[in-house]
């Protein structure tokens, strides 16, 4: 079947389905909001952090399929085609995204030491640290990092529509120029991104590696998000006629390439600090490997590494549209495992410990994220129909 | 087949092996480059330059061996000087070769097929040269066997927590695993070359080295399963041994070395390295050879990209090297850093932000990775470069120590130099060898590019 015999719009019973979601969604999300609203009353500490792990996991899914359009523009891969429409709703989502950090703003001196004067006055280091590590600072910086990610998902979705109403060539010219540079501003984005909102929790501590482990992370996140809706959509029309085991296998590829590539980055800076053992370096494993945090730390270990590992290395299982997106499920949840491990610890030194709010936040944040990513799914066609690599990419999936 | 004409002939889809080329000319052309009897000019001057450098190689061991490492510019407390330079740098570049060979195989790309077997040649005899140095600089060369853990009646055995034995296995796992995966890789093509030489000492030769290759459906069968577990087998060596190389680095928490993201930046840089090498090897060979329809511009601008990227992220960690040596607010760090950018080393550092950051980015013009001339100097920028960061890692960070009593100026001799040029020569003699001796490009996965292969796969299948 070519190109010209699918239409790419949505069916109605995709249609009825996406509205079935979006309700389920919406309900989630503003049950989530509320238990958080009651939360922030109640106990506003234990609610912004919450909140800022769980929104670290909606940024990747927003931010991460960013990245996957610009590297399908630079390497030129078939591949791409039939997640770019996805990526595009959730590049899309952006602002809603940056309208989401608001109470991280609000609550800035509840999370970072930096920001109060008071430590601040109290520890030599973060008197040398204030040049960069100030609320103005480190307002201005989010504010750039919101401009770039919105601009970069504003061209790319403008472009992409052109390309759709005119034909693809020059359209796809201009998106495979930005793409490049795009993915430069997006690396350095993301990297200085995390030393602010993650790493500057501990603002003792510095690890190089930071910024590309959270860079896998965040890729690792989106695809695993990808691929779980890529399966839900595969059952009705058009993706039905599209999606073949053969594009999921190169999805679940690059799933396990991401689990290996985090597994590397987060053994490597585990392996070097241990061995340095220095004594501004150290205490932030000392913090994640006592008092509990080390059978979270175990679990990641197996969850984030070992089984999807052994599990993905299967053929067949990355050709199983249920069981690659139950791995994927898992992946999201193991996910949220690691984002907790990092973040938390710095607020429960003493022991594990887990609040009610921890499940409400993400509950919230991810319900209502969800439901205006599915609103924007549905604006456009699943499939850019005049993509010049599409036939390429329907070939591919026969194959 | 008119539609699947129109679709090779797209503008956009540039080719990965020139028009018109048919099974027997592809064999034709690759093979007489090793069964001529006359051998082009270019040939005896590349051999008798690497030839010449080796021999100052052989004179700068021999005086070593009988006047010990003291000939060198080490000197309490820069202990690794150029040694370790050289072997990090060469280790490097052998890494083009594994991942065009493995890491390419595996994703599919078939343009690869042209330049594997070089690049594995190179990977190689990179290595070779990098195995030279550590053994050099163990001052006793011949007790080198007591780097692997092996029973002896004393009981002593290399301390595992060490990186540096670590780098053993790494390196001599790598070593042998390439050697297998290229000569695999070789063997249906020393079956042509046996069937086709009229030379019968070159047909002995031959046909022994091909192990009764007779080209049976069984024999590839048995080939492609082996092809494909030696790929699974070197991928991960892409990343592990110069991932090892750097923990030789950031284990020890010398300032300026203690940095958890060297693991991806050293592999990054080595694959950096090496395909600038791949670059400065196929632009001569394939004029020389007039190989142009075969090492096309599509390979010249693939490799420049990959060249392009891995340089970025090298740049990346300049950067967050800079910026964290200030934010981590260690004062050792602090000055390694400051002194590296205004001490004795300034040179040589902003040499190298030179070579590494700022000249790569010419590659982002398609007019520069159109031009083989333009590519040719830039890989020899990126080559220079490489080499001089590593020189900069090693050497500043040790000779401004703890102690400012012990701080010296590190001075190369002229033995280092002859040492470090001897290996270039050792690499240039191995690779002349190869290229007469050996088709330098893999005949039979290059004739599965051609257009007859592919419909006659798509009738049968």
């Amino acid at each position: 079947m070519t190109a010209q015999a699918l239409d790419f719009n949505l069916s109605t019973e995709l249609k009825n389905d996406l509205k079935q979601w979006r309700t389920r969604a919406l309900g989630v999300g503003i049950a989530g909001a509320v238990l958080c609203l009651i939360g922030l009353i109640t106990n506003p500490f234990q609610f912004y952090r919450s909140y800022l792990w769980s929104y670290l996991l909606v940024l990747g899914l927003s931010l991460g399929p960013l990245a996957w359009l610009m590297l399908q523009y630079v390497t030129g891969g078939a591949w791409g085609v039939v997640i770019r429409r996805p990526c595009e709703a959730a590049a899309r989502t952006i602002w809603l995204v940056a309208l989401m950090f608001l109470p991280i703003v609000i609550g800035i001196r509840n999370l970072y030491p930096w920001s109060r004067a008071k430590d601040v006055a109290a520890s030599a280091m973060l008197q040398h640290k204030q040049p960069y590590l100030n609320v103005q600072f480190f307002l201005i910086r989010a504010v750039v990092y919101f401009a770039g990610w919105w601009f970069l998902s504003w061209f790319f979705n403008r472009w992409s529509a052109v390309e759709d109403r005119d034909g693809g060539e020059v359209a796809h010219r201009k998106m495979a120029f930005l793409a490049g540079p795009g993915i430069l501003f997006w690396g350095f984005t993301v990297t200085f991104m995390s030393i602010d909102w993650v790493l500057s929790l501990a603002p003792e501590w510095f690890s190089t590696i930071f910024g590309m482990l959270f860079i896998a992370s965040q890729m690792l996140t989106s695809m695993a998000f990808l691929i779980t809706l890529m399966v839900l959509l595969s059952f009705r029309r058009p993706m039905s006629e599209v999606l073949t085991p053969r594009h999921l296998h190169d999805l679940g590829k690059f799933l396990l390439a991401l689990v290996m590539v985090w597994a590397y980055f987060s053994f490597s800076q585990f392996l070097i600090i241990w061995a340095g053992n220095l004594p501004e370096e150290i205490p932030w494993y000392l913090t994640r490997l006592n008092g509990g945090w080390q059978y979270v730390a175990l679990a990641l270990v197996f969850g984030h590494f070992a089984l999807p590992f052994a599990l993905l290395l299967s053929r067949d299982l990355k050709r199983n549209f249920k069981l690659l997106a139950g791995i994927a499920i898992f992946i999201l949840c193991i996910r949220c495992v690691d984002l907790y491990w990092i973040v938390a610890p710095d607020f429960r030194k003493a022991s594990f410990g887990l609040s009610w709010m921890d499940f409400t936040a993400p509950m919230g944040l991810i319900g209502i994220w969800l439901w205006y990513f599915l609103t924007q799914l549905e604006k456009r066609p699943l499939m850019p129909s005049q993509d010049p690599l599409l036939e390429e990419a329907l070939a591919h999936g026969r194959e | 087949m008119p539609e699947e004409q129109q679709v090779i002939d797209k503008p956009e889809s540039r080719e990965i092996i020139a028009p018109g080329y048919t099974f027997g000319t592809v064999t034709d052309q690759i093979a007489t480059v090793v069964l001529t009897k006359k051998t082009p000019l270019f040939w005896f001057g590349g051999f008798g330059v690497g030839l010449a450098l080796l021999f100052g190689f052989l004179l700068a061991v021999a005086v070593l061996f009988a006047r010990g490492v003291g000939i060198w510019g080490l000197r309490t407390p820069v202990m690794w000087g150029f040694a370790i330079t050289n072997f990090v740098w060469w280790i490097g570049i052998g890494h083009a070769g594994t991942l065009i060979s493995a890491i390419l195989l595996l994703l599919n790309q078939a343009w690869r097929n042209s330049i594997n077997r070089f690049a594995e040649a190179m990977t190689l005899f990179a290595v070779a040269c990098a195995g030279m140095f550590p053994v050099l600089h163990l001052g006793r060369p011949w007790l080198a066997y007591w780097l692997f853990p092996y029973p002896n009646t004393m009981g002593v055995q290399p301390n595992f927590r060490s990186p540096l034995v670590w780098d053993v296995f790494a390196v001599s796992t790598y070593a042998t695993v390439s050697l297998m995966f290229w000569y695999v890789g070789l063997m249906p093509d020393l079956a042509t070359l046996r069937d086709r030489t009229n030379n019968r000492a070159a047909r002995f030769i031959y046909g022994i080295m091909a192990m009764g290759w007779r080209g049976s459906a069984r024999h590839w069968s048995v080939y492609e399963t082996a092809s494909l577990l030696l790929a699974g087998i070197a991928t991960p060596l892409v990343l592990s041994v110069h991932t090892v190389v750097s923990f030789d680095f950031t284990i020890a928490i010398v300032p300026g070395w203690h940095s958890t993201f060297f693991p991806p930046y050293f592999v990054a840089g080595a694959i950096y390295s090496g395909f600038a090498m791949v670059l400065a090897l196929a632009i001569p060979l394939r004029s020389v050879y007039g190989l142009q329809g075969l090492i096309t511009d599509r390979h010249l601008d693939n490799s420049a990209k990959v060249m392009l990227a891995t340089g970025l992220i090298v740049g990346y960690a300049y950067i967050l090297e800079a910026f964290s040596a200030w934010y981590g607010g260690n004062v050792y760090e602090q000055s390694i850093f400051w002194n590296r950018m205004t001490g004795p080393y300034r040179y040589f550092y902003w040499s190298l932000v030179f070579c590494n950051i700022v000249a790569p980015n010419v590659l982002w013009f398609k007019r520069v990775r159109g031009t083989p001339a333009l590519l040719f100097i830039s890989s020899m920028v990126v080559l220079v470069g490489m080499w001089l960061e590593r020189f900069v890692i090693i050497v500043s960070s040790l000779a401004q120590d703890f102690l400012p009593s012990s701080w010296s100026v590190f001075q190369a001799t002229r033995w280092d130099w002859l040492t470090y040029f001897g290996t270039i020569g050792l690499f240039l003699f191995l690779f002349f060898l190869f290229i007469r001796l050996l088709p330098m490009i893999s005949i039979f996965e290059v004739r599965t590019l051609l257009p007859q292969a592919k419909i006659e796969e798509e009738v049968q299948g």
